[in-house]
């Protein structure tokens, strides 16, 4: 059961973290979607994964919305990646989600701290 | 969205040969990579399906596309609501009466069996003759013989009149049911010395006994004799009709058939073939039988033969005809709602090039797009046949509220599973007919000249398409309005037809005084002439009449007829003058409205003690008499002496001469001559059959109100005996003229509908030419073209479009219209004046549906359609 449970929450928070993971990537520099799914995993030590069938569609999706655009960029030698980098309402939505996750941890903290202390 | 996107998959497909490289890199196995990737691939696997599952994602589309244009769906779904409609409606009658199965196992070997003359009189089997074909034949596992009557049930509150059967063993055997209850007739009981037993219907057991098994063994009273309950048919025995509702032993009958071959006593056959013999064998075979019998019975066989029917045929014959022509008429009806919603698709197709060049270049197949195209029209068919199948089940339930008498099997008919079944099918079919061929065209279609038109709209290359469509309309409808406009003139000739009375407030019933109460010949007609008593007397009454036949309802009975004078044959196989026979009351004539050419009607001195008297039709005294005057001649319908050469005939006298009354409905009349004879001078042989007489009379009050105070009447003379068949003449004559309605009317809908359709097709076609060229015509214009050449130019193309499908249908018409001869009467199916009018109606029709995208065109402003471009 606990296991189950933890699972599922594993799912959602993924799923609410998603997008601001994306946004947060491509901030600084274009990144395509394997670097993107690589970087996730080594930063997050290998506690976050994304899978193809997850992270591609979530691409597409922001990029419809406007927030991420992406181009396909030939590299010499290499076949060609589409890059991803943040567009303008993009930096807006991720300033806001930041604020919001910042206030979601800090909320579940305080409660979750106490408890155990 | 429904793709996903090529340049996801590009990425997805860069992404998974990435993370291979990595891994092998790491220095895994290609199967270890694999393996690592294969948590990704099923992922994808899955969710393709889930997100690409084509049709899923076709509907959903379609059903926007559908919502978004909701005028254009509700217009396309009500005229295939009205097609499909139709089309199941007429299959429901023509599967209930046509293609459901008999309750007969092996109904395809049952077959009856009728004497006929070789020039195709049919006639009843005498004894003799029945009992020589069953001692003869090889090819029958079983032949059983019957007769049908109507018998007095009593015993209950009222007296009631019940269809019965006399039938021998075998019947049933040939039949092949089994009694639900008890058994069927042994052939013992085809023995004079059986007892009196009966076999009920179902419906009669329920009705009479409340379906209780302990009714075998009770008694019924039956013409006011006690029968014994042997067994209950099941309710899929209608033999010999469907109201059927006892069967009596052959063997009770079997002395009062005379042992003569000439005489036929209305007896009929009925066999199962042998397995493996057909009906051609079986004709044969007993067509041999007879040859026999002429040569041993030149006085009574010459000519005669025997005529086998399959029994399934005999049941529908007189419909099948109608129904084909129905069916074929409806189906005309469907293809024509295909063309035009074929041909709106088109325009619409036209109208979204550019949606689907988008489409096309965001990566979706030709294939794909057909699909969609496809998966559109079938919805929207799908929506029209459910709409359609809706209207049906109204339509077929109006239909069988109305109880058609001339349609066998109505209780079949009913909108059930296997209905739906069909319909469903037929609506599939016809969304990928109208929706093929627009969506292989839209698919087609280039796709940079389609961006760079789409502003104005699309290439016209559909053109052509859509004209072949039109004038297929045009081609289809003519021939079901030639159709149509046919039995229109055949129902006209019908309704003109002289019935040699007058219908119009004539109230009829029948009443029944059977031999077993009336013993005493001199009591049966006091019973009658106390009735006409009672009747006349009721306020209301004009005039009352008995009669033994009643005119319309198919026949009475029938004679040999001579006159004073006549030489005698010169060979056996002369025919005698066959007359329809009628025992008549004097104001009978009076009460029917039948109108005297010479003479007088009966009086009620023409009794017993009077001299002989007979009225007969004018055809009879032309035949006899030619020139001469008939009243005072002499006639003889009763002979002493039986069919020897020593029959002495019973002089009468003919006192009046009246005009031909139809008596055998109103197309099928058969050159019986009529005569009548007053009630109380009956021949032997006629009076002691106790006919069943039916009381006609005539009043200036609604005929109905009259029933009950007649039926009052009757059973203060005799509460015993039930008056049944009420109906008034005009009841008759609508009885009649029921299928030539039904065919005039059915056909003259579909006709109006195609019409209509087929005029919207042109409209639709001429419209979407002239939005097309609007430029040209404006240029047109400019160069010095007046609005009348324009308007010509339009309502040519129209006409044209209309003068192919006009000839392509006159052609067709005549081609299938022999079709429809058996239906017609009174015009020819090739009849030059119907094909004339309808060709006319046609091209009027088109000239309209031309004229107004022509006017329309005529008063484009040369200067704004320059000036779009």
């Amino acid at each position: 059961m606990q296991h189950i449970a933890s699972r599922v929450l594993d799912r959602e928070l993924k799923k609410g973290s998603a997008e601001l993971l994306v946004l947060s990537l491509v901030e600084d520099q274009p990144r395509h979607g394997y670097d993107l799914s690589k970087l996730i995993e080594s930063r997050s030590d290998g506690v976050l994964t994304f899978r193809v069938a997850s992270l591609y569609p979530l691409l597409y999706r922001l990029e419809k919305r406007g927030w991420i655009q992406g181009r396909w960029i030939e590299k010499a030698g290499q076949r060609r990646r589409r890059y991803y980098r943040l567009t303008a309402a993009g930096a807006q939505v991720l300033a806001s989600q930041r604020n919001t996750w910042k206030e979601f941890v800090e909320a579940i903290n305080r409660i979750a701290g106490v408890e155990h202390a | 969205m429904p793709e996903w996107p090529r340049r996801l998959s590009e990425e997805i497909r860069q992404h998974l040969d990435d993370e291979y490289d990595a891994l092998r890199a790491r220095g895994l196995s290609h199967d270890d990579a694999m393996r690592r990737l294969a948590g990704d691939l099923d992922e994808l696997a899955s969710m393709r399906a889930r997100r690409i599952d084509a049709a899923a994602l076709d509907l959903r589309y379609a059903a926007r596309t559908l919502r978004k244009n909701l005028g254009f769906t509700l217009v396309v779904m009500l005229t295939l609501a009205l097609g499909i409609g139709a089309t199941t409606a007429v299959f429901t009658v023509v599967d209930g009466v046509l293609l459901r199965p008999y309750a007969y196992p092996d109904m395809n070997r049952i077959v009856t069996l009728m004497e006929t003359t070789r020039r195709g009189q049919i006639i009843s089997v005498a004894w003799p003759n029945f009992e020589d074909w069953r001692a003869q034949n090889e090819v029958f596992e079983h032949l059983g013989i019957y007769r049908g009557m109507v018998m007095n049930l009593t015993g209950g509150e009222q007296p009631e009149r019940i269809v019965g059967s006399l039938a021998s063993s075998e019947v049933f055997k040939a039949l092949g049911l089994d009694a639900i209850v008890g058994r069927a007739f042994t052939p013992q009981e085809d023995d004079p010395s059986v007892p009196r037993v009966a076999v009920l219907s179902e419906r009669l057991w329920r009705s009479h006994f409340g379906g209780d098994p302990a009714a075998i063994g009770r008694a019924i009273t039956l013409n006011d004799e006690p029968y014994t309950i042997v067994g209950v048919m099941p309710d899929g025995m209608r033999f010999p009709t469907r109201t059927t509702d006892v069967w009596l032993p052959l063997g009770l009958f079997v002395r009062t058939f005379p042992p003569d071959r000439g005489a036929h006593p209305g007896l009929l056959a009925v066999a199962k073939l042998k397995p493996g013999v057909s009906v051609e064998r079986a004709s044969a075979d007993m067509d041999a039988i007879a040859r026999r019998l002429e040569q041993q019975n030149p006085i009574s066989n010459t000519d005669h033969t025997v005529l086998l029917t399959p029994y399934a045929d005999e049941i529908v014959q007189n419909i099948r005809p109608a129904l084909v022509t129905l069916a074929c008429a409806v189906a005309f009806v469907l293809l024509i709602v295909c063309a035009n919603l074929a041909n709106l698709m088109l325009a619409r197709a036209d109208g979204r090039h550019r949606e689907l060049a988008i489409r096309e270049a965001l990566g979706a197949s030709r294939w794909r797009i057909v699909q969609q195209l496809l998966t559109e029209a079938v919805l929207i068919a799908i929506g029209g046949g459910a709409l359609g199948a809706l209207l049906a089940w109204w339509a077929v339930a109006m239909f069988v509220a109305s109880r058609p008498t001339s349609i066998p099997r109505i209780d079949r008919i009913a909108v059930d599973g296997r209905v739906l079944v069909f319909t469903a099918i037929v609506s599939i079919a016809t969304g990928v007919a109208f929706g093929l061929a627009p969506a292989l065209r839209a698919s087609s279609i280039d796709l940079l000249t389609s961006l760079r038109d789409a502003a104005r709209g699309s290439p016209g290359g559909g053109r052509r398409l859509r004209a072949l469509l039109v004038v297929g309309e045009i081609a289809l409808a003519l021939v079901l309005l030639v159709g149509a406009g046919l039995t229109i003139r055949s129902f006209a000739a019908l309704a003109a037809l002289d019935l040699g009375f007058d219908p119009a407030r004539v109230v009829t019933m029948r009443v029944s005084a059977p031999n077993a109460r009336y013993p005493d010949p001199a009591r049966w007609i006091a019973f009658h002439r106390e009735i006409l008593a009672r009747v006349s007397g009721i306020p209301g009454v004009e005039a009352a009449g008995l009669n033994s036949a009643t005119p319309l309802e198919g026949g009475g009975s029938e004679s040999e007829v001579r006159y004073e004078g006549q030489p005698p044959p010169r060979s056996v196989s002369e025919e005698a003058t066959a007359c329809l026979f009628q025992a008549t009351t004097p104001e009978y004539f009076r009460a029917m409205g039948i109108v005297f050419v010479r003479g007088r009607a009966f009086t009620p001195h023409d009794d017993a003690a009077a001299a002989p008297v007979a009225i007969v039709e004018e055809a009879l005294a032309r035949k006899f008499f030619a020139a001469a005057d008939p009243i005072g001649k002499r006639i003889a319908f009763e002979f002493t002496g039986g069919h020897s050469a020593a029959a002495r005939p019973v002089w009468r006298e003919v006192v009046g001469v009246v005009r031909h009354v139809r008596h055998y409905g109103l197309v099928r009349e058969p050159d019986n001559l009529e005569v009548y004879v007053p009630l109380e001078q009956l021949p032997i042989w006629f009076r002691d059959r106790r006919p069943t007489m039916t009381l006609f009379v005539r009043t200036p009050l609604e005929p109905q109100q009259l029933a009950a105070s007649i039926r009052r009447a009757v059973s203060t003379v005799d509460p015993q005996i039930p008056v049944f068949s009420v109906l008034t003449m005009n009841e008759y004559v609508g009885q009649a003229t029921e299928q030539p309605r039904l065919n005039m009317a059915l056909l003259g809908a579909f006709g109006a509908l195609a019409l209509a359709l087929a005029s919207v097709g042109i409209y639709g076609v001429l419209s979407y030419l002239v939005g097309r060229r609007t430029q040209e015509i404006g240029i047109r214009l400019a160069l010095g073209a007046t609005r009348a050449d324009v308007l010509r130019l339009i309502v040519g193309h129209g006409m044209a479009l209309a003068a192919a499908g006009i000839a392509i249908g006159l052609f067709g018409a005549w081609a299938i219209a022999r079709l429809l001869g058996a239906l017609l009467y009174g015009v020819s199916p090739h009849d030059p004046a119907t094909f004339a009018a309808i060709a006319a109606l046609v091209a009027a029709v088109a000239f309209a549906a031309s004229y107004l995208p022509g006017r329309r065109a005529a008063r484009v402003d040369p200067m704004l359609a320059l000036r779009a471009e």
